[in-house]
């Protein structure tokens, strides 16, 4: 037992994530429960009665909460993705960190004890935060965790420093490129160095840039129309390039909120993006490009379509690339990639360079666009001669390597000494969270 | 029991049991007393399959003899239990449970808790402060506060300067951190009574030692190590191999003289390998700008081998200076001959070097074309020139000029018999010339071809010319005759 250093305590790891959160054991090798982080709400009328809510507490995804306007809220794999009267789609995270946490209870709930089933009272907990996180958060998420779900421990550890844990290392780059936020965290013997952090919100701009992409009337096609698949009563099949044949449910349409539609539509832009869109290996070349040839794509609508190669290719190049057009007219463009690094990079000690250099950790479901592993191998090697990425093949690896990492992190037997106990918390309160979660 | 097999249907309806099964009906495999045959070693399925007719077989198939499996205790069940445990390495009471074995101790101490070590760290009283610590650049809240993070990071110097943001202070270096921690901490080693003895105090504070400004230059050497161009890198990186390449030469030819000097004169070539590798490393340094001038790296690496063919040269060239009246009847005493070593020529790579050999080995050869006419010559006098039997400088330069002397009989020979054919050839034409003017214009219109000539030619040389046909043949009645005149001139 004490030959690989591992003693289960059956602890729970959380990592709230943009786009979903992670829970499990420690010492998994998955996380049990992925929940989608968006969640949907209806604001209730007065008159709404209180047998419905006593009736709605027992299902499983809704849960109520008690703030000042009555709101019902719908979480996880049926929350936003059904259809509902009047219902509102929000996420509580803002570039990876949590801005709201009124939903955070609902949703760390629903995930412990309605998919894990799970007692959280009886578990040691470890939530992950991002490495750019403010005192207050960390604070505020040890109280929820303490007063509300009654840990008898708590811990919160960097997703930079469990993203390196995960590739089994001690000192790593992390880039960590997720669905709202990339990020490169220089990581020292398990300790973030702060003055490296470079973070910027580069994904959501290559969603923009494709959603604007697509929404845009191309040469041989129409502008498309991302009506989602719940307000499509009927479509007949068109041949590709031709506009589509469909009718909307009109009934849905005049009771659907902005915020869903915005929602629907983002995630038809993401499986576009996710089934179709790719990046250059080799660095961006139109004929490269084109010659990686055309692929088909249909949309909810019925429309279809054989995106070319530049279409497809032009998107995941954000990544790495923006046109000087596009910089003058967007002057708040999110810094690119190669950017982040260099200046991660050049405020980190000239020693510690080549260290990190070697020890490249890519993690983060916006890591697997295909291709991007090889083209940032590209591109370190042109600036750093000694580049060695750590990209897990297993995509399950590699979209919640934050979470393995505590899962590894939560697990170790020397690890015990570092929880914060309820006794700990009761005695010395708030501070406590800085002082033992460095 | 699972349900009636096809022979008790046939025993129920009393039919005769079939010799020949039906293809659907699985065959059994053998009969039970057959089965009881069955050789030990052999698996059912393979005796099966062979049956009873392969007896021999059954020796080479007996079951190896394999170790005998190790008991692993995993006989009896072990039971488990969730188990609180106390951690010694908390400061409080949290009780965390785990599986445990359930005849363990659970009293025993948390296994994990041994690895909870902490560095021992520096703590200097006031007293001590105002007494040695004292320093312009440096308060002494700051000092605490560099101590308090250095403890908390457990001496992670990278990370401590990362947290570093001492209220209303100044900017500080990596190095200005370092700096200070490890001067106090020499002062308080060296102030402070010490236990051990002096050897061990010394290598803590060597382990203490900080150089500052070595560590600044240091580093700003490794950054601008990085701020290279691709291109600087490359012409680097070419340098160097070219550097390894030439260090190699060196270094073999260098082995090579040694051996040499070594078996062969008994004596060190007394070149520390050192000198070799600085010779090197030295023309790197300057290296680049002369290629860049002269472009001919060539020159440049020959300096340091010129060097050595004088060395090589040593050995017999010293004695030879202070050659007496007694060196020499001591040299005449013991066969001993001094030969001038050929002044070194400016080309002096190592194709052009030549090493030291033993006369036996340069014994002169004749030239190829005339090889076998040379060998038959010295057979007819009863020589072996391919060994020598004792290759006395006297002996050796005998048989160079008897090879000579013989090389240009063959020649002469060779000269004469030509002569002698050219004469006889236009003899013949002459005669036969003189014939067809007498004849009148019999075939005067067909020239005489060398065909012609020859078979004209035939009858007569062997009517009249016995001894021509002798001479062409290389006999050694003629060849005996010119030898001894030619040999002894120029001998």
């Amino acid at each position: 037992m004490v030959n690989y250093g591992g003693d289960e305590v059956s602890a729970l790891v959380v990592d709230i994530g943009s786009s979903s959160i992670r829970a499990g054991y420690a010492g998994d090798d998955t996380p049990k429960a992925i929940v989608p982080t968006s969640y949907g709400y209806v604001k209730e009328t007065p008159s709404t009665t209180e047998d419905v809510t006593m009736s709605d507490t027992t299902e499983g995804e809704e849960s109520k909460l008690a703030s000042r306007p009555r709101v019902k809220l719908y979480i996880g794999q049926n929350g936003p993705s059904l259809w509902r009267e009047n219902m509102e789609v929000n996420n509580p995270m803002q570039n990876g960190l949590i801005a709201n946490f009124d939903p955070v209870n609902a949703l760390v709930s629903h995930a412990l004890k309605d998919v894990m089933r799970c007692d959280p009272s009886e578990h040691p907990i470890l939530v992950t935060e991002p490495a750019w996180n403010t005192q207050e958060n960390r604070e505020r998420m040890a109280e929820i965790m303490f007063e509300e779900f009654q840990v008898p421990a708590f811990y919160i550890a960097n997703t930079g420093v469990l993203n390196a844990f995960a590739a089994g290392k001690g000192s790593a780059l992390v880039i960590d490129i997720g669905q709202s936020t990339a990020s490169v965290t220089p990581v020292v013997d398990g300790f973030v160095l702060r003055k490296g952090l470079q973070y910027s919100s580069l994904p959501q701009f290559v969603m923009a840039h494709a959603r604007h992409l697509l929404a845009t009337p191309a040469a041989r096609r129409q502008g498309i129309s991302l009506v989602p698949q719940q307000l499509i009563a009927s479509k007949e099949p068109v041949e590709a390039g031709q506009p589509p044949k469909f009718t909307l449910r009109q009934d849905r349409v005049d009771k659907t909120t902005v915020s869903w539609r915005k929602w629907a539509e983002e995630r038809e832009v993401e499986e576009w993006m996710q089934s179709v869109a790719g990046v250059i290996d080799q660095g961006y070349n139109e004929q490269f490009a084109h010659q990686r040839g055309p692929k088909h794509y249909e949309f909810p609508t019925g429309y279809n379509y054989y995106f070319n190669g530049i279409e497809r290719h032009v998107v995941g190049e954000q990544f790495f690339h923006h046109s000087r057009q596009l910089v003058e007219t967007n002057p708040n463009i999110p810094k690119n990639l190669p950017a982040l690094i260099t200046q991660s990079l050049a405020a980190c000690d000239p020693d510690l360079r080549q260290v990190l250099m070697g020890n490249v950790v890519l993690s983060g479901g916006g890591s697997q666009f295909p291709g991007l592993a090889d083209r940032l191998n590209v591109e370190l090697t042109r600036t750093f001669p000694h580049v060695k990425i750590h990209a897990p093949g297993n995509p399950i690896e590699r979209r919640y390597g934050g979470w393995l990492g505590g899962s590894i992190l939560a697990s170790l037997g020397t690890f015990h000494q570092l929880w914060i106990s309820k006794e700990e918390w009761q005695e010395h309160g708030r501070p406590i969270v800085n002082q033992r979660c460095k | 029991m699972a349900g009636a097999s096809a022979a008790d249907v046939r025993s129920i309806l009393s039919l005769p049991n079939p010799s020949a099964a039906g293809p659907s009906q699985p065959r059994k495999p053998a009969a039970p007393t057959e089965r009881a045959r069955k050789p030990e070693g052999i698996s059912r399925e393979l005796y099966s399959l062979i049956g009873p007719s392969v007896p021999t077989l059954a020796a080479q198939l007996a079951k190896p003899r394999l170790k005998q499996k190790p008991n692993l205790g995993g006989g009896g069940r072990v039971k488990w239990e969730w188990r609180e445990f106390k951690n010694g390495a908390r400061g409080d009471g949290l009780e965390l449970s785990h599986w445990v074995k359930a005849g363990s101790d659970p009293d025993a101490e948390y296994p994990f808790a041994k690895y909870n070590v902490q560095a021992p760290s520096y703590v200097y009283s006031q007293d001590e402060y105002t007494r040695l610590l004292e320093d312009s650049e440096w308060t002494k809240e700051e000092t605490d506060y560099l101590f308090n993070l250095i403890r908390e990071y457990d001496s992670r110097f990278y990370v401590v300067y990362d947290r570093y943001e001492f209220p209303n202070g100044t900017p500080r270096t990596l190095e200005d951190i370092k700096d200070r921690y490890f001067s106090v901490c020499r002062k308080l080693v060296r102030s402070r009574p010490w236990a051990g003895d002096e050897a061990s105090k010394n290598q803590l504070l060597s382990s203490l030692t900080f150089d500052k400004e070595r560590e600044t230059t240091r580093k700003k050497y490794v950054a601008s190590l990085e701020n290279r161009t691709p291109e600087q890198i490359a012409e680097e990186d070419a340098l160097f191999i070219e550097l390894q390449r030439l260090e190699q030469t060196e270094r073999r030819f260098k082995r090579d003289r040694d051996e040499l000097l070594r078996t062969l004169l008994g004596i060190e070539s007394g070149l520390p390998d050192v000198q070799v590798d600085e010779e090197g490393l030295a023309g790197m340094s300057h290296e680049p700008k002369k290629r860049k001038k002269g472009g001919n790296a060539v020159a440049e690496v020959e300096t340091p081998v010129s060097a050595s063919p004088s060395v090589i040269s040593l050995g017999p060239a010293i004695p030879k200076k202070a050659q007496s009246a007694k060196s020499a009847a001591y040299d005449a005493q013991h066969c001993i001959v001094r030969t001038e070593v050929p002044a070194t020529t400016s080309s002096s790579t190592k194709i052009a070097h030549q090493p030291v050999y033993l006369r036996s080995y340069k014994l002169p050869a004749p030239k190829m074309t005339a090889a076998p006419k040379i060998a038959q010559v010295l057979g007819e006098l009863g020589i072996s020139h391919t060994r020598l039997v004792m290759p006395t400088r006297d002996n050796c330069a005998q048989l160079e000029s008897l090879l000579e002397a013989a090389s240009a009989l063959v020649e002469t020979k060779k000269l004469v018999d030509k002569v002698d054919q050219d004469i006889r050839t236009l003899t013949a034409r002459l005669s036969n010339r003189q014939s067809e003017d007498a004849d009148g214009e019999g075939t005067g219109d067909a020239a005489p071809t060398p065909m012609d000539v020859d078979e004209a030619n035939d009858p007569d040389a062997d009517a009249d010319a016995e001894g021509e046909v002798d001479g062409r043949a290389q006999s050694v009645v003629s060849t005996r005759s010119a030898r001894s005149t030619r040999g002894r001139r120029s001998v």
